[in-house]
């Protein structure tokens, strides 16, 4: 009992030892790419605590800078929920940034039709929000039915297929055919009309000030959704058992093929609602490359997450305040926002790498 | 006059190609490892850069094509690290590697070249084999190319013998469809695995060096722009076959050209199919559309002893 009493006073060491591996390294890897970062500060001869205002000041200074950022995270977090789901079938769906588009395109397009925009009881976003949900559970599905049907790997078809999806975007928004807005000066960008704001995500304070969108209260649903959808419901048994061995599974009575196909729509499903969280949350009109590295970081957010639904949020969360802070950055302080990349490129492979040793640890268990 | 436009077309679907090509060699020999090496990309722009900032500092392309290729050696001896000896996803790293090179050479680049970005930097001149130099209308515009583009053309015949005619050929397949076979013949999957990325690295940062010293005399910043990618489309879509391969990188060249050659000709083709066209084509392949695909059969897989 004395001994207790004598424990010295818990400090950040003995803190970070109790923390379990598992969130300790990523946790470390994102302390020293931050550290790296503030180094090149300095090389840049900018003062360390300029950039850090900056960054601090656009990520969450304001309650407005909160908001974008928090409206950011729910685009990773929807695209690494469907990343983790397919995960887990042993599936790994690369096209985040293509169903987004997709579903990008989608919500545009629903949104911009005669009489949509009149509709009440919040069917003005709910039916564009639903078919980009559709749009992008159709771009996933397809590389889900290619794997069971031609033995396509889904990394590289989901890969094409993200490609292949973001000139859409950029045709759509070229062609007055399709969705460019109608050009009244040669000066009309090309981009599409803007949505109505009947159609644009409510939202939560109702004030343009804190412009969090319903987006957030949904995206926190889902996440539950999955979590217990993985951890408890037959249908995260099934994707359990195809991604640890096939054959098996099929010969336990599990339709193998089906789940599958369902597990790559289901991840494409919320590529496509986060595309429609970003056009009719806050962009308002479809424009070419609007997705620009979203659905890659999104990927990377749910890879980092190791299959773990709070993991996502993390993730997502982190993600959504360094895009801010870098862009604020940027324009204060002068610091461009590819520091912002060069740390999140430290962190993706600093946590990549670290996985060799939370396996090892893993298997020793 | 039609002529003309057929040479001028080749001509400027070659140099276009190129680029894809010297990726696209090394990552075809990657993949047929069982390495998806997504970071050429990032490869390709560190030897841009790197290539770029060595002549601008010495005034000799020679020297930056020298630089471009030892900036890229760490680049690639950190894939090969992780993706090899840490076992870490393949498209994680690939995809982090590129954020960071897109970060890091953007930064630098604005560091050192700032405001004299408008600078110009010394590159290689155009040359012509003696005697295709010398043919009518074709000479000028399809054979006078900077020597990069005969060293791809090189290179596809080196590798495409080492591939088929060697054993160092027959390892670096067998690695990509049965490394344990490899391990138990005794020698290193390891090994070859940490040699093909760093020759992907190799090719990559010649692809780079191209963009940057070769092909435009200057930097810009994310100048490769998915060439890489294309690079990885071309290898899908060559079916991981070094012929269909190369085929795959011309057609992809000549569907790059033809954007900048259709609306010269008064055609209304919408470019963003042009642009998509290379990676509608791969998918198409790999969908099994157009003939049967067979990827190496441990593709991404890291290969894991006893």
């Amino acid at each position: 009992m004395s001994a207790r009493s004598e424990r010295p006073p818990a400090t950040a060491a003995t803190v970070l030892r109790l923390l379990p591996p598992s969130l300790l390294l990523p946790l470390l890897a994102v302390l020293a790419a931050f550290a790296i970062g503030c180094l090149l500060v300095l090389a840049m001869g900018v003062a360390p605590t300029k950039a850090i205002a900056a960054f601090a000041d656009g990520a969450f200074g304001s309650a407005y800078a909160i908001s974008v950022s928090l409206n950011r995270a729910v685009v990773f977090a929807l695209v690494g929920l469907g990343f983790v789901l397919a995960n887990r079938a042993n599936l790994t769906n690369v096209g985040g940034e293509g169903q987004i588009a997709v579903g990008g395109i989608a919500a545009t397009a629903l949104a911009l039709q005669d009489g949509i925009a009149g509709l009440g009881l919040g069917l003005a976003f709910i039916l564009p929000m639903l078919g980009a949900v559709l749009a992008g559970a159709f771009w996933g599905g397809i590389a889900g039915v290619l794997k069971v049907r031609a033995g396509t790997n889904e990394v590289i078809s989901t890969l094409l297929l993200s490609f292949i999806a973001i000139w859409l975007v950029y045709w759509c928004v070229q062609s007055e055919d399709l969705l460019r807005q109608s050009m009244t000066t040669s000066a009309t960008l090309p981009e599409s009309a803007e949505i109505a704001e009947a159609a644009q995500l409510p939202l939560l304070t109702g004030d343009y000030a804190a412009p969090v969108t319903i987006g957030l209260p949904i995206a926190v649903v889902l996440a539950g959704l999955i979590a217990v959808l993985l951890g408890r419901s037959r249908f995260g048994f099934n994707l359990r058992a195809v991604g640890l061995n096939p054959v098996a599974a099929a010969r336990a009575g599990i339709a193998q093929r089906r789940t599958v196909v369902l597990a790559l729509t289901i991840a494409g499903a919320f590529g496509g609602l986060a595309g429609a969280m970003m056009l009719l949350g806050e962009q308002w009109s479809l424009k070419a490359g609007f997705s620009s590295g979203y659905g890659f970081d999104g990927l990377v957010v749910g890879l980092l997450a190791r299959g773990s639904v709070p993991g996502v949020i993390a993730g997502a969360l982190l993600f959504g305040f360094l895009r801010s802070g870098g862009i604020s950055m940027e324009m204060v302080a002068a610091v461009p926002t590819a520091l912002v990349m060069v740390i999140q490129g430290l962190i993706v492979l600093a946590v990549a790498g670290a996985a060799f040793w939370l396996d090892r640890r893993e298997a020793a268990r | 006059m039609t002529w003309e436009i057929l040479a001028v077309f080749m001509g400027s679907s070659l140099r276009l190609a190129v680029p894809i090509l010297l990726g696209g060699i090394g990552e075809l020999v990657s993949e047929r490892a069982g390495v998806l090496n997504m970071s050429v990309e990032g490869m390709m722009l560190a030897g841009a850069f790197a290539g770029a900032l060595g002549a601008w500092a010495t005034g000799s392309p020679e020297l930056g094509l020298l630089c471009a290729i030892l900036a890229v050696l760490p680049v690639s001896l950190l894939q090969a690290w992780l993706s090899n000896s840490l076992r870490a996803n393949q498209i994680v790293t690939g995809l982090g590697i590129n954020i960071l090179v897109l970060g890091a050479t953007t930064l630098a680049y604005r560091e050192i070249f700032g405001a004299r970005s408008r600078e110009a930097i010394p590159g290689f001149d155009k040359w012509s084999p003696p005697l295709l130099g010398d043919l009518p209308v074709f000479g000028e515009a399809l054979f006078t190319q900077v020597w990069l583009v005969y060293l791809a053309l090189a290179l596809v015949l080196a590798t495409g013998f080492v591939l088929r005619h060697t054993s160092l050929g027959i390892a670096i397949k067998a690695a990509g469809e049965d490394p344990r076979a490899v391990d138990k013949s005794g020698l290193s999957v390891l090994a070859i695995r940490y040699g093909v990325v760093l020759f992907c690295g190799f090719t990559a940062s010649l692809a780079g060096a191209f963009l940057s010293i070769g092909d435009i005399h200057t930097f810009t910043e994310g100048m490769t722009n998915g060439v890489g990618y294309l690079a990885i489309a071309a290898v899908i879509f060559g079916n991981w076959k070094l012929g269909r391969a190369v085929f795959a990188c011309l057609l992809f060249g000549g569907a790059t050209a033809l954007q900048f050659q259709l609306p010269a000709l008064g055609l209304q083709v919408p470019t963003a199919l042009l642009i998509m066209l290379p990676y509608l084509l791969a998918f198409l392949a790999v969908a099994g559309l157009v003939g049967r695909q067979t990827a190496p059969a441990v593709l991404t897989v890291p290969y894991r002893r006893g």
